[in-house]
């Protein structure tokens, strides 16, 4: 085919398209926070990262995340495990019903939750009795950011295991082994990489999460803002400097995290290779 | 079979997927130590009546017994089975070893007489030297090796294999049909294996029971399925298989029910070049030779009578035969099928002749 040919017009054109696309909208920006996050020196900029409402926002911000990893992974591999080795009715259900978070405006998902837990709720007097506080408070932000990264997990290893199928399970349930003993020497080694492929992208969306924890938060400088929402309330204050060394943090967080993406992208392909 | 020396025996099984009737009041009943094959066209049912032997699948009605005991309520585990799943289902993120040892760690074996076993069965199945390597890192020949050692290696009463050639290459699979066996037979160990090619079935089976529509058709030796079939559908899978509806018009079978029909196989009919045979000659037919298909270690040639578009088979030795050619066709016998009932007719000319002699 004309187009594969690796030379010609074309694939300059495409190659120029690309690179000034990525560079307007993508680099520019990025060392631009940069360069506004130093401009008043690198002094202004450490002492900005290293303010006390800062460090709260991005200890709030991981503790959110941890979270949202740890209670995602449990329930994604519980539902792309029931979804690809069982036969029941309302299995389509289920499965549509989990894709719900990334199809739902953010907004719309913190405003669930505040119409769940409010004071409007019928829950909120139980809650209330045992003193637990949701919305405005450290568990709604929690909350929240499980919502919105609810699906990574379970979507990255639905194709895994219904390309497995259920035979290898099969056979070692056969040979007498427990539902643990499958999981752990049968099922684990075969989802590893999706798994951990699941868990970066779940934490690149958790620690970026705004919407939804915009509206569960309420904004109380040191207690409840996480790592975005203190970034926009800088930025709200004029604040340009705070704001981009905050932001500075969250990008260096999205390097790493897209870096280890890489890495995992990597190795599960080699050991893709070896195992096919 | 006789009824006390049957090991895994079905009783009246029935079993629904949803609206789909997949068995029909099966009845089984397999001998110990025999090599049994489960033969039937793809959604016949063969491979559901396999997987609730395994225990892998439960019956809605009727009794699976193993030994004399009901297992309907027994796990497979604990039913003393070997199965050999048709895309063998190795463990691919385990190397051959552990693969052939998960049966016995899983039952904590000690690791000393896990290697001893590993070791003995690596033997067994010609693959020594290969217990570090992945199941991708083998061939597909290999591979049905050593799933056929996983599924031995905990010592399993009965060994079900789900289409065990399926997945290999023509050549390979001719040669792993014979070592399957040999292998089987070496053991004595009950076996039931799962096929829906017939040349296989018959090539490897000491008994094939045949199945269709989720009912079992018949059972028996390759031979007796081969001679006599039971029903119109075992006549038409079983051997190669040529429907006539006009088959009085054929000489020396004249007569001929309403509503039957026949059918006819290569073997039965024998093709002469004008002159070439005397015995045949008097009450042989005359065809006109439309086809030749050379079959590497013979030939068949189709050839038309009465409307009917005849396949027989010649030797590369016997005289050439042109397309177009008129020849002498004899038909031995033929399956005469009325309604559900078969019986076999043989050429009356056979009957005259032996009179005369």
């Amino acid at each position: 085919m004309e187009l594969r040919k690796n030379s010609g017009p074309l694939k300059w054109c495409m190659i120029t398209l690309v690179v000034v696309f990525l560079t307007m909208f993508l680099l520019l920006p990025l060392v631009y926070i940069v360069i506004t996050a130093l401009s008043k020196g690198i002094d202004t900029y450490i002492s900005s990262i290293t303010d006390v409402y800062a460090v709260k926002a991005a200890w709030l911000t991981i503790q959110a995340t941890l979270w949202a990893v740890l209670v995602n992974t449990i329930f994604g591999i519980a539902a792309a495990w029931c979804l690809t080795k069982f036969a029941f009715k309302g299995k389509k259900i289920i499965s549509t019903f989990i894709d719900l978070p990334v199809t739902v405006s953010p907004i719309i998902a913190g405003l669930i939750y505040v119409l769940t837990f409010g004071r409007q709720s019928f829950l909120y007097p139980i809650l209330d009795g045992w003193g637990i506080q949701i919305i405005f408070a450290v568990p709604g932000i929690i909350l929240a950011t499980i919502f919105v990264t609810f699906p990574f997990i379970s979507r990255e290893l639905i194709p895994v295991l219904t390309a497995q199928g259920t035979d290898e399970e099969e056979a070692a349930a056969l040979m007498g082994a427990g539902t643990f003993t499958i999981f752990r020497k049968v099922t684990l080694p075969h989802i590893k990489w999706a798994l951990l492929y699941g868990i970066v992208l779940c934490t690149a969306r958790a620690m970026g999460e705004f919407g939804a924890v915009s509206v569960l938060s309420g904004h109380l400088r040191g207690k409840t803002n996480t790592l975005p929402l203190y970034i926009e309330l800088l930025y709200q204050g004029y604040d340009f400097t705070g704001a981009f060394a905050a932001s500075s943090i969250l990008v260096i967080l999205a390097v790493v995290v897209l870096v280890l993406r890489l890495l995992l992208e990597h190795r599960g392909q080699k050991e893709l290779d070896i195992h096919k | 079979m006789s009824e006390n020396t049957s090991y895994v025996e079905l009783r009246h099984i029935n079993k629904h997927y949803g609206d789909f009737h997949a068995s029909k009041d099966i009845n089984i009943r397999i001998p110990k130590g025999k090599l049994v094959a489960l033969l039937g066209p793809s959604g016949s049912g063969k491979t559901t009546i396999l997987r609730m032997i395994a225990g892998l699948e439960h019956p809605d009605s009727g009794e699976i017994l193993i030994d004399g005991k009901v297992v309907n309520d027994v796990p497979g585990s604990d039913r003393g089975i070997g199965f050999v799943f048709q895309s063998y289902a190795l463990f691919r993120y385990m190397t051959v070893y552990d693969n052939i040892a998960f049966g016995l760690r899983v039952k904590k074996t000690p690791e000393r007489e896990i290697k001893e076993r590993v070791s003995e069965l690596m033997k067994l199945i010609g693959c020594e030297g290969l217990e570090k390597r992945y199941p991708s890192q083998l061939s597909g020949g290999q591979r049905q090796r050593v799933a056929f050692a996983r599924a031995l290696a905990p010592n399993p009463q009965i060994l079900l294999l789900d289409e065990p050639f399926a997945a290999i290459d023509a050549k390979v699979r001719l040669e792993l049909r014979t070592w399957l066996r040999d292998m089987i037979t070496r053991i004595g160990i009950t076996s039931i294996f799962v096929t829906h090619d017939q040349n296989e079935a018959i090539e490897v089976a000491d008994e094939i029971i045949v199945t269709n529509l989720g009912r079992v058709e018949q059972t028996g030796t390759p031979s007796e399925l081969y001679t006599d079939p039971a029903t119109p559908f075992v006549v038409r899978f079983i051997g190669n298989s040529i429907p006539v509806k006009n088959y009085d018009r054929f000489q020396y079978f004249e007569e001929r029910g309403k509503e039957s029909a026949a059918i006819l196989r290569p073997e039965f009919i024998s093709i002469f070049k004008k002159g070439e045979n005397v015995q045949y000659s008097k009450s042989a037919e005359e065809g006109v030779v439309e086809d030749i298909i050379f079959r590497g270690s013979n030939l068949e040639i189709r050839v038309r009578l009465h409307g009917n578009l005849l396949s027989a088979i010649r030797s590369i030795n016997d005289p050439d035969i042109q397309v177009g050619e008129t020849v002498d066709v004899f038909i031995h016998r033929l399956f005469v099928i009325d309604g559900e009932k078969v019986t076999m007719k043989y050429n009356q000319s056979l009957r005259e002749e032996s009179v005369i002699i």
